[in-house]
């Protein structure tokens, strides 16, 4: 099953979308009992950058959050940092390139993993409830332009907090994807990206959705382009979002195996696996309506 | 004497959806006739397996399965309608306002399915009997391998219509973007447009009766015949 949610203000300013996700997402709760994450994106961009870190080992967190600090310092910067978790957030005041941040988290605390690095993203996610990520990471007051979410019901890869999504294209800040449905040609297309230097972190296959974005955004397709091509390369059944720092969009794919509603309203456009996500969200005045097969959509400001 | 009509309300808010139909069964065995259902927020499985001729009025919008395994009862939806709409109806009416999800009137056997917006892919697949009215357009493989019964849709209808149907008859007014394995268009009767403006004009649908297309089997697929494997490749 899972659930997926979007929800795009059209107008270039910031709403309570950390509230206007929990509801959403509250909603969806019984289609991903698993886990739940959000992709939240602020209205300013920053001219450093959100970096989120999963530590390796709780018991070692502090000694390797403290690492990751040093390695860093030398990068940029440090405005904050906190642990909430075992999950490092650290705000860079520059913007020193993805990549490096990245190679120098990685050396300075091996086994960890960067979950994101945006200048406008911040993303959360756990195993639990929605309730529970709020818990953890205190998202309720946030505010912002965009956001996706996810609640997952495993049914591929572990449950733990590497394999729950919305999932960050490596090396390109604020792409994130959340996915609902199945890859099937995920090993052909992992070990094809892995022959050409992508890492992957999990053994989800929706994983492969970000690396295959960021890839053909790095060759000069549009995002708008990458999903079309997506709806072709990708195989399998999928209804999927993708956000960036100034984008919503989706894909379907060719059979329409997997929901996907829309709705408009004055403020925002509103997407999610089911109604009731929407009329959380926006109330029951809305016109909610399934998106049809092979169906790209990308919003932007 | 005059009897005045009791009307049952069910409320959804703060009752799970095995106590509403709960409600809503002992209220039709009790004899009402007529139940407004408010609040129903897009929640799924409301008001199935009904199996007495009574009129359910829903005012919101229902999630999966609405009105599904009913034998009888008399549905409508002022808002738009979920995944399944009215699945495996047997006889009875559901009419829905807005649009419905994917399967729409799946497996139904008798009885009337009437969406006044859009139906999303698969509408009205093995259709087993009945009749499925769509005012808006219908998605991708509407009528998928229908076995019997009659499908009218309005609007436009998307790829794969009416694919490997063995009998039945679809009736397009809009653009067919493609039809299904062995699907083909039939010349309407005489009689096929008067059935067909008496239906419109019974849900207020709009739509020139003279201007429908019928879409009807080839029967090719009826029988294997090895000469035309490549026919039985691509429908397979």
């Amino acid at each position: 099953m899972c659930g997926i949610v979007g929800y795009f203000r059209k107008v270039d300013s910031e709403g309570p979308i950390g509230e206007v996700m929990l509801r959403m997402i509250t909603a969806l709760g019984c289609r991903g009992p698993d886990s739940t994450g959000l992709a939240l994106y602020g209205g300013k961009r920053r001219s450093g950058a959100v970096v989120r870190v999963k530590l390796a080992d709780h018991t070692e967190s502090s000694r390797q959050a403290t690492a990751i600090l040093n390695a860093l310092a030398g990068m940029s910067e440090i405005r904050t940092s906190a642990v909430d978790d075992g999950v490092l957030r650290v705000e860079l005041g520059n913007g020193a390139a993805a990549t490096a941040v990245e190679r120098a988290v990685l050396r300075s605390a091996p086994g960890s993993e960067v979950f994101s690095i945006g200048r406008r993203l911040d993303l959360v996610k756990r195993v639990g409830t929605a309730a529970d990520l709020d818990a953890s990471f205190h998202i309720r007051g946030f505010r912002g332009t965009h956001a996706i979410g996810h609640t997952r019901l495993a049914t591929e890869s572990k449950v733990d907090i590497s394999h729950s999504q919305p999932f960050w294209a490596h090396g390109r800040p604020d792409l994130a994807t959340v996915h609902n449905g199945h890859i099937t040609n995920y090993v052909k297309l992992r070990d094809l990206y892995e022959t050409r230097g992508h890492v992957f972190y999990t053994h989800n296959d929706s994983e492969i959705i970000p690396a295959y974005l960021g890839e053909q955004i790095d060759r000069g397709a549009t995002l708008e382009q990458a999903l079309h091509r997506s709806t072709a390369d990708l195989d399998g059944t999928f209804s999927y979002l993708v956000a960036t720092a100034e984008e919503l969009g989706l894909a379907k794919d060719g059979f329409s195996a997997k929901p996907l509603l829309m709705a408009e309203t004055d403020e925002a456009v509103v997407v999610a696996t089911e109604e009731i996500a929407i009329v959380a969200a926006c109330g029951r005045d809305v016109h909610a309506a399934e998106l049809p097969a092979r169906e790209v959509r990308v919003w932007s400001r | 004497m005059v009897a005045v009509a009791s009307r049952l309300t069910v409320d959804c808010r703060g009752q799970s959806i095995r106590e509403v139909n709960r409600a809503i069964r002992e209220a039709v065995a009790a004899g009402e006739r007529s139940i407004r259902v408010l609040y129903p927020e897009a929640r799924h499985n409301l008001a199935v397996a009904l199996l007495a001729p009574v009129e359910i009025e829903i005012e919101g919008s229902v999630g999966y399965y609405c009105g599904g395994m009913g034998d009888g009862p008399r549905i409508t939806i002022s808002g738009s309608a979920g995944w399944g709409l009215a699945e495996c109806l047997m006889d009875g009416q559901v009419i829905c306002r807005g649009s419905a999800g994917n399967g729409a009137a799946a497996s139904i056997r008798g009885g009337r399915v009437v969406i006044h917006g859009n139906a999303a892919a698969r509408a009205a697949i093995s259709l087993k009997g009945g009749t499925v009215i769509i005012g808006g357009s219908t998605g991708y493989m509407s009528g998928f391998m229908m076995q019997k019964g009659t499908i009218v849709v309005c609007g436009d209808a998307a790829e794969g219509l009416g694919d490997s149907m063995y009998a039945g008859e679809i009736f397009v007014g809009g653009r067919i973007a493609g039809l299904g394995n062995d699907a083909v268009e039939q010349p309407m009767t005489a009689e096929d447009i008067v059935r067909l403006e008496d239906l419109l004009e019974e849900y207020a649908l709009p739509g020139d009766a003279r201007r429908f297309r019928k879409i009807c089997t080839g029967g090719r697929l009826h029988n294997f015949n090895k000469h035309e494997f490549d026919m039985w490749r691509a429908a397979l």
